[in-house]
């Protein structure tokens, strides 16, 4: 022979054509085999043999036509790819066979990989990398937190004195930045309007590691006093308020009277402080007193060095803010430490627990769905084990018949897989639009994560293939003739089988009722938050916030200027029933202070919340004054120093005391001109607690003063309506704008859905989402048992014949084929409950009103499970109970 | 699984492969010595040539006459035979001379070396 490559090559290129032609060749030599048997035959007859015994003969001498045209194919084309497709084509139509089960496969399986993907998603853009800000891991800010009370946050905002200190004093950090908010004006048309601003310090940008998107960020020289006043502008602003207009960049904004040219547009993903615009903002050390005259507050964030651990920082930020804290005691605690926290904390905090528990959540769904598809594909193989032993003796090899249930599993797992990924594209899409605004980092952009997506692909993948192999596993152990000749007296595919498919059944209903507790448990929780008696009625309440210009509201009279003519002209506008100004809107309030009553020995600690607000204040938000009375119009328009306190006031500082008449006064408010006999306060009334500090802490002092008695601490407006508040924002607006046109409207909207925002929508969120895995896992169950009993009922039909046969009655019959699953149900739901306790301590924290171990929650879930499997018990068991007896002894 | 016995088993595919070669010299021959023929023609020319000697299925001729198509030594037609029906004719090609020459040389020069060692055994 000549050369073996070139034999070879040409060997290929013939199968390439051969391949590529297809079945044309086939066709020929069908006929020319033909012909020749034809000729052959003719021959023995010719011989004098008869037609038939001719033919046989040709045959013989021929050879085994079957096993040539095999290996003619072989040579001709390339059979592997073949016979894949082939298989293939077997597989598609065996699944059409079953739909119900391929039906049931593919949404199990994409199910569990779409929900697992997209909340995995969420998860990792706002919990675990939200920002993308350089060496974001690392990012801390300091807070001075009062040693002696355990529940005390500490303080954030820092004079510019402290954050040079900390700046110019730390070990710890590489980088810097603090930032201070302002509201800003500017004149938009016939009045003001307002962004969210941040001052913030040289080398931000830097820190942040992002440059502009268009146009510059700011560099050193333009921190300096003196400089060209410039701003920065974010993203999403820009394209909010200007249309993503490039023209604006460049141009001259008057900001709270301040012209500036806005020299950049940030990246997408840049959201600092949540702002919509940065200024530049050098800081130095004010001679001021301190903290309560501080023009500014400042926010730190730091970035720890590579190494160092926040215990070390803290250590050394304490030191730093110990040598303050003799300079400036008025505004430490007798003892605190420095805490630090990580970036995402401040907003993340609250939600993060219910990300956790919903991520632990669609763990278990996939678990579950695995579960189900890794039992039907069992059930299916145990029914075809006959066909396989046919096929074996036919003459497949193993790696044969693994190739084709390989490719059927495949097929399956990639039809679960595209429906997964639609399934994680679209869950994604409207869980962003479901999710609480204000719960979530600004900077988080919340995609499809590629690396959970594979993930969850190849779980379910593996799953597919390793159950979908199994029947070619299991069958090397045994003679071939056992399923070639057994009817199925007494096998259930296998002693082995059986044992898989009931443990996975037990794991199945464990996982399920896990999953509904957790979901019960969040039900009660969010009806009694929603119960908690908020001590204020927010129903037809119309609420802004109205930025003052600084530079001409600085007094007392400026202020009460303002405010006394708005809320009259307000009050007289058709469709209003009250107005009131305030320093914060419910249900929190941040102002605090330390306290004093005339005639008392003050603790240490005595500290209250505190509010500015006008005598429409309480008429307003309908909170009830339960001793004295509220303010009056006069005395507060005459700044007279009155105060009303609420009821926890009254117990914790003058429990055994009349409180009205009681004085008291607020260290926040002293300034160093005021005399002492003036700062003064005479309690006039007493209100019912109103939740200030929101729903998971208790109710704290509070004390209201009129706005009248200090600075311009008035910022927010609040309108009860009689109508829809909403639709008094315009006339309102005018109205302001009236009364000043340079003092903007901001976030103007309903106390109401404030309040949902602020307090609901984050728990809401987690259990709606809750509830829709558990749901989906009883669905998914249900499923799983019903299958798995169907299969079993089936496999029993022999066995129930030969019952009914010897007498035994349809019921009886029933209640047997129920008992044995119910058997199971009961199983994996005592195993459900254990852990569900064992779980319940990691979820206890986030329950409001009910503990992780409720018995309530743990009985109406148990019993719903419970009914639902039964359900998927008795239905199979009634149509084994009606069969007709004769029909199941001869069935095989 | 029972294993069931397939042409390629190991030592039925050495000697099956042997066959195979054996065959495919035939058939060149064959074809280089009557001239055009359909697959019958050769399988009769073959088991008279081969005195009955050969055993083996006729069928097999016609996977080493796709090989040998394969390989580029014989072509194929479509034409009628004697009786008026259908049938592929095949014929040797340029190609196939050429191997044909070769294969038989090669043969040739073995069956010499075996005749000497067996002489020399005799002369022993």
């Amino acid at each position: 022979m000549s050369s073996r490559r070139e034999s070879k090559l040409r060997a290929f290129g013939a199968k390439l054509r051969g391949f590529l032609r297809g079945r044309q060749g086939d066709g020929e030599f069908d006929e020319e085999v033909r012909e020749h048997l034809q000729l052959l035959a003719e021959r023995f007859e010719g011989q004098g043999m008869s037609r038939e015994v001719a033919a046989a003969a040709a045959r013989r001498q021929f050879g085994n036509t079957t096993l040539l045209q095999e290996d003619h194919k072989e040579l001709q084309t390339f059979a592997l790819i073949e016979g894949v497709w082939r298989d293939m084509k077997y597989a598609l139509r065996a699944l059409r066979k079953s739909r119900g089960f391929a039906a049931v496969s593919v949404a199990t399986l994409g199910l569990g990989i779409g929900a697992a993907t997209a909340i995995f998603s969420v998860v990792d853009n706002v919990v675990m990398s939200p920002f993308p800000y350089k060496g974001a891991g690392r990012m801390v800010f300091p807070r001075t937190h009062n040693t002696q009370q355990n529940n005390d946050d500490g303080r954030q905002g820092y004079t510019a004195r402290e954050v040079l200190e900390f700046a110019e004093g730390n070990h710890v950090f590489d980088g810097i930045t603090a930032a201070a908010e302002e509201l800003v004006l500017y004149k938009q048309g016939e009045g003001a309007e307002q962004f969210y601003g941040a001052h913030v310090t040289p080398g931000t940008f830097e820190f942040f590691g992002m440059p502009a998107l268009y146009g510059r960020v700011m560099q050193p020289s333009d921190y300096e006093p003196g400089a060209p006043p410039v701003f920065v502008m974010r993203y999403k602003t820009w394209i909010e308020r200007f249309n993503g207009d490039l023209s604006v960049l460049n141009k001259t904004f008057v900001l709270s009277g301040t012209a500036r040219t806005l020299i950049g547009i940030m990246p997408q993903r840049f959201g600092w402080y949540g702002a919509d615009v940065y200024l530049p903002e050098k800081l130095t050390r004010e001679a001021k007193a301190g903290f309560a005259d501080a023009s500014a507050y400042w926010f730190i964030l730091g970035r720890l060095k590579p190494g160092v651990s926040t215990q070390q920082a803290e250590a050394d930020l304490t030191v730093i803010a110990q040598r303050l804290a003799k300079i400036y005691p008025q505004d430490y605690p007798p003892h605190f430490n420095v805490l630090v926290n990580k970036l995402g904390d401040s907003v993340v905090g609250r939600v993060e627990a219910t990300l956790y528990t919903v991520l632990a959540a669609v763990g278990l769904l996939l678990l579950i769905a695995c579960s189900n598809v890794a039992n039907l594909m069992l059930a299916r193989a145990t029914a075809r084990e006959k066909e396989f032993a046919l096929r074996a003796v036919l003459g497949a090899s193993r790696a044969r018949v693994v190739r084709l249930l390989m490719v059927e599993s495949l097929a399956l797992a990639m039809a679960g897989a595209m429906l997964g990924i639609f399934l994680a594209w679209a869950g994604l899409k409207s869980l962003v639009a479901a999710m609480p605004q204000d719960v979530i980092p600004a900077e988080s952009v919340i995609e499809l994560n590629g690396p959970v997506l594979t993930f969850t692909v190849c779980v379910a993948v593996l799953t597919a293939l390793i159950f979908g192999l199994m029947p070619a596993l299991q069958s090397s152990r045994r003679d071939l003739n056992d399923p070639l000749r057994d009817s199925v007296k007494g096998g259930t595919g296998g002693f082995r089988g059986r044992r898989l498919r009931d443990a996975v059944v037990v794991m199945e209903v464990a996982l399920s009722l896990t999953l509904l507790i957790g979901a019960g448990l969040m039900m009660r929780s969010f009806v009694a938050l929603r119960e908690v008696r908020l001590g204020l009625r927010a129903d037809h309440v119309f609420q802004a916030v109205l930025p003052l210009p600084e530079d001409r509201y600085k007094t007392v009279d400026q202020v009460t200027g303002f405010f006394r003519p708005l809320l009259a002209r307000l009050q007289a506008l058709p469709g209003v029933v009250d107005a009131a100004a305030s320093s914060t809107l419910p249900p929190y309030t941040y102002a605090a202070s330390k306290m004093e009553i005339a005639g008392k020995t003050q603790g240490e600690d005595w500290q209250t919340l505190f509010q500015h607000v006008s005598q429409g204040y309480f008429r307003v938000l309908r909170i009830e004054i339960t001793k004295g009375r509220p303010f009056g119009e006069v005395e507060v328009n005459n700044g007279r120093k009155i105060a009303v306190v609420n009821e926890t006031f009254v117990r914790r500082y003058l429990p055994n005391d009349n409180p009205i008449g009681q004085r008291l006064r607020l260290a926040r408010l002293e300034t160093s001109a005021e005399s002492s006999d003036n700062a003064w306060f005479e309690i006039i009334g007493v209100a019912a607690d109103v939740t200030n500090r929101g729903l998971q802490t208790p109710i704290e002092p509070e004390v209201w003063i009129p706005y009248t008695t200090t600075g311009s601490d008035a910022r927010v407006l609040m309108v009860r309506a009689s109508q829809e508040p909403g639709t008094l924002m315009n006339a309102v607006r005018q109205v302001v704008w009236a009364t000043d046109s340079g003092v903007a409207l901001a976030y103007p909207g309903t106390l109401e859905d404030r309040i949902t925002a602020g307090l609901y929508a984050g728990p809401r969120f987690g259990l709606l989402l809750m509830t829709l895995f558990g749901g989906l896992g009883l669905i998914l169950v249900t499923v799983g048992v019903y299958s798995v009993m169907a299969y079993s009922t089936t496999q029993k039909t022999h066995e129930i014949g030969i019952r009914m046969a010897l007498g035994a009655e349809g019921g009886e019959v029933l209640g047997m084929v129920v008992r044995t699953g119910l058997r199971l149900v009961m199983a994996g739901m005592a195993a459900g409950i254990a852990v569900s306790l064992v779980l319940g301590r990691l979820i206890g924290e986030q329950l409001v009103g009910v503990t992780a171990y409720d018995p309530i929650t743990l009985a109406a879930t148990t019993l719903l499970l419970a009914l639902t499997a039964a359900v998927a018990c008795w239905i199979p068991a009634r149509r084994a109970a009606r069969v007709d007896p004769m029909v199941a002894l001869r069935y095989e | 699984m029972v294993k069931v016995e397939r042409m390629e088993d190991a030592m039925d595919a050495k000697k099956s492969e042997v066959l195979q070669g054996t065959l495919d010299l035939m058939i060149l021959k064959t074809l280089h010595a009557l001239g055009p023929l359909h697959g019958f023609g050769i399988a009769r020319r073959i088991e008279q040539v081969s005195h009955d000697v050969l055993q083996l299925n006729e069928g097999t001729v016609y996977t080493s006459l796709l090989r040998l198509q394969q390989q580029g030594w014989i072509a194929a037609e479509w034409g009628t035979s004697e009786n008026n029906r259908k049938a592929k004719f095949y014929s040797i090609t340029k190609r196939g001379q050429k191997q044909l020459a070769l294969e038989t040389e090669n043969w040739e020069r073995i069956a010499g070396v075996i005749g000497r060692v067996l002489r020399l055994e005799e002369e022993r």
